[in-house]
């Protein structure tokens, strides 16, 4: 497993992931809503996107 | 589960001044790199199909624009963390639209873009045309799987059409996990190209608006290309707090005008349009030009959001600004606060602000007599303005163990004219388009 | 390596309790001498580990009298979600509750799950961290090999 250094030490070992295992702690906890606000918003305003990826969970596998 | 993104292409909601929505597209495959894709760390549930539906209606006052949205996004689990998500939306939208042209002490009428007939705006009312009913269908595919035990890889395809707009793009996004999956760095390219074929044929910027019959200052189908880059980094910082930084690109070229919005031609003293009775009934009651943008957009977003589980709730916090090559420089806050209220219902409160500064070639009018300037747009969506929503949803799980929730959101922008573009009369009215929408939405996800 | 099986050893306890429902009260590895130890490190919000659970309960059916041992060691933070997991995902092996996940960091569990496979002599032969059931073979082929004593200490 690599680090990144300077960032080794920030974080949880990995059977600390209950919470982040939820699906309300998840970045995009409903994709369908996010992309149809985002579709509004894009309609009506000069911005959009920038909404991001993955990452935390429960990092499993 | 997070699952796959449906929907997100460029045109909707604002009758024809949809297609003007410049970087709709990039804002359609931003989407598509982003919230959309599934989170790569979250293991999924035995293989089998999972959905996410969603009914939405958005309506804004004043006779102006609704649009009713049906979405379904449908994700089949393989074995050892693949996925394939397929996503389909339908809307159907209705209702009119500023077209640019400033309010008068007396009545106007303007060529519809079809160049059929004509509309009459009331004296001291704002412009609108109310020409378009369109129906828009927009499918998203996309495949998910790791790639070593550290790298997940997504690839996707887009596409959507309406009578007169089609799009088609293709995505793909790597992410690597660091640090025990504490850190994932991911990078997303998106390309798109859209096609636009504007009622009337496309009009030529700065081109004044004719009579009814009369198309001879349009052209041909336009296009439009877009290139998304995304980079983002995911911090675990601790077991109840979680953050992501994302950088975007994006770069538009080709037509990035709205073919159906203009700016009244005004006298340099008093502000007022310039009458004209060249064409009778049958045409515009006063001087209008089409607008102009630039064939070229460069957008640079920075966000940066947070997760933040306290004890059964979770504050979900967002910020972005964003900054482009026309001058237009954004920021959007957003909060929502989930309360459990009972083990299977929550309730979460959502507000979010918005404010945005004008483009360098925004105008709220055109001076007669002047030279043109090289780009020149009325649009209020790109103009100076603040916007606040204000919404509270409800969710809860229904007897089978599915989830269904309901939320209503009220939208309201306010902008203000630059008071150096201001002139004579104008002064005295009021020119801004301000809106007031209402968004009600209404959930199911089942299959898991 | 040579050091983690040390400690693994050094691990000392008390008698362990035979049967497969029953927990064990102690981390014990010098009980099992002799025979072939799979430690498999789990929790209840582990999708992944629902899929383990079954192929597991499998392999001590196959191998327990050939001189298999699996335990099942959880990591979550309260018990009850643990035991909402094994009511869904019954254990035919024994389950050993690592409260203070001191057990976890001595065998340096990196990930969810992880699983380490001890061979006759108390080494750690082979480790795996994830569970794919695509792998489910080469898992099982590891465990045959360790019970002939055949396996190669690999990482």
């Amino acid at each position: 497993m690599g680090t990144i250094s300077g960032c080794s030490s920030m974080g949880v070992e990995p059977w600390e992931r209950d919470v982040l295992a939820k699906e309300e702690m998840q970045l995009t906890s409903d994709p369908v809503e996010a992309a149809l606000d985002d579709h509004i918003y894009f309609s009506k305003e000069a911005s959009s996107g920038g909404r991001g990826f993955g990452g935390g969970g429960c990092g499993c596998n | 589960m997070a699952a796959d993104v449906a929907v997100t292409k460029g045109s909707m909601m604002s009758n024809h001044s949809k297609l003007s929505i410049t970087g709709a597209l990039a804002a359609a495959t931003c989407t598509l790199l982003g919230s959309g894709l599934p989170e790569p760390v979250q293991a999924q549930e035995e293989s089998g199909w999972d959905f996410n539906s969603a009914l939405l209606y958005y309506g804004e006052d004043g006779d102006r624009v609704q649009d009713l949205s049906l979405n379904v996004l449908a994700r089949r689990t393989f074995l050892d963390d693949k996925f394939l998500s397929l996503g389909l939306t339908v809307d159907a939208l209705t209702g009119a639209s500023p077209n640019g042209a400033l309010p008068q002490s007396n009545a106007q009428t303007f060529t519809r873009p079809s160049g059929e007939k004509t509309y009459t705006t009331p004296a001291d009312e704002l412009p609108l045309d109310d020409t378009f009913q369109d129906t828009r269908v927009a499918i998203t595919a996309s495949w998910q799987q790791p790639l070593g035990r550290l790298f997940q890889l997504s690839v996707g395809a887009s596409a959507s059409a309406e009578y007169d707009y089609t799009h088609a793009g293709l995505n793909a996004k790597l992410a690597r996990d660091f640090n025990q999956r504490n850190t994932t760095v991911s990078a997303g390219v998106a390309v798109a190209h859209d096609t636009l074929d504007p009622v009337g044929r496309t009009p030529i910027g700065l081109a004044p608006m004719l009579g009814e019959e009369d198309l001879s200052n349009r052209i041909g189908d336009q296009t439009k290309d877009v290139l998304d880059v995304v980079f983002g980094v995911t911090q675990v910082f601790t077991k109840n707090l979680l953050m992501q930084f994302n950088y975007s690109y994006s770069d538009a070229s080709g037509y990035l005008n709205d073919p159906y919005k203009i700016l009244s031609i005004v006298d340099g003293v008093s502000g007022d349009a310039i009458p004209t009775n060249e064409f009778g009934n049958d045409g515009p009651s006063q001087l209008n030009v089409y607008e102009s943008r630039p064939d070229e957009r460069v957008k640079h977003s920075f966000f940066t959001q947070a997760k933040y589980y306290m004890g059964g709730k979770v504050l979900d916090v967002s910020y972005r600004y964003m900054t482009d090559d026309w001058e237009i420089d954004s920021h959007t806050v957003d909060l929502r606060y989930r309360w459990p209220i009972s083990d299977k219902r929550y309730v979460e409160p959502h507000i979010r602000f918005y404010t945005q500064s004008e483009a360098e070639f925004y105008r709220a009018s055109l001076i007669d007599g002047q030279a043109l300037p090289e780009y020149a747009s009325a649009d209020y969506r790109l103009g100076n303005f603040d916007a606040i929503t204000a919404g509270l949803k409800y969710g809860w799980k229904t007897g089978g163990g599915n989830d269904m929730s309901v939320r209503l959101e009220f939208y309201q922008q306010s902008g203000s004219i630059p008071s150096g573009q201001l002139i004579g009369n104008q002064l005295s009215r009021d020119n801004y388009p301000d809106l007031n929408a209402v968004i009600l939405q209404y959930s199911y996800r089942f299959g898991r | 390596m040579f050091k983690k099986t040390l400690l693994l050893i050094s691990a000392l306890v008390l008698t362990l309790q035979a049967g497969a429902a029953e927990p064990y009260d102690q981390f014990d590895l010098k009980g099992h001498a002799g025979k072939v130890v799979i430690v498999d490190f789990w929790a209840s919000w582990c999708v992944p580990c629902r899929r383990s659970f079954p192929w597991l309960n499998t392999m001590h059916r196959k191998y327990a009298d050939q001189g298999l041992v699996i335990i099942g060691v959880n990591l979550d933070a309260e018990k009850s979600a643990a035991m909402t997991f094994l009511a869904d995902f019954p254990p035919e092996f024994g389950i050993y509750y690592d409260e203070t996940k001191d057990l976890a960091r001595s065998f340096g569990v990196v990930a969810m799950p992880s699983s380490y496979l001890i061979g006759r002599d108390g080494e750690i032969r082979q480790k795996h961290f994830g569970f794919k059931v695509k792998k489910q073979d080469e898992y099982e082929s590891a465990i045959v090999a360790a019970l002939l004593d055949t396996l190669r200490i690999t990482e």
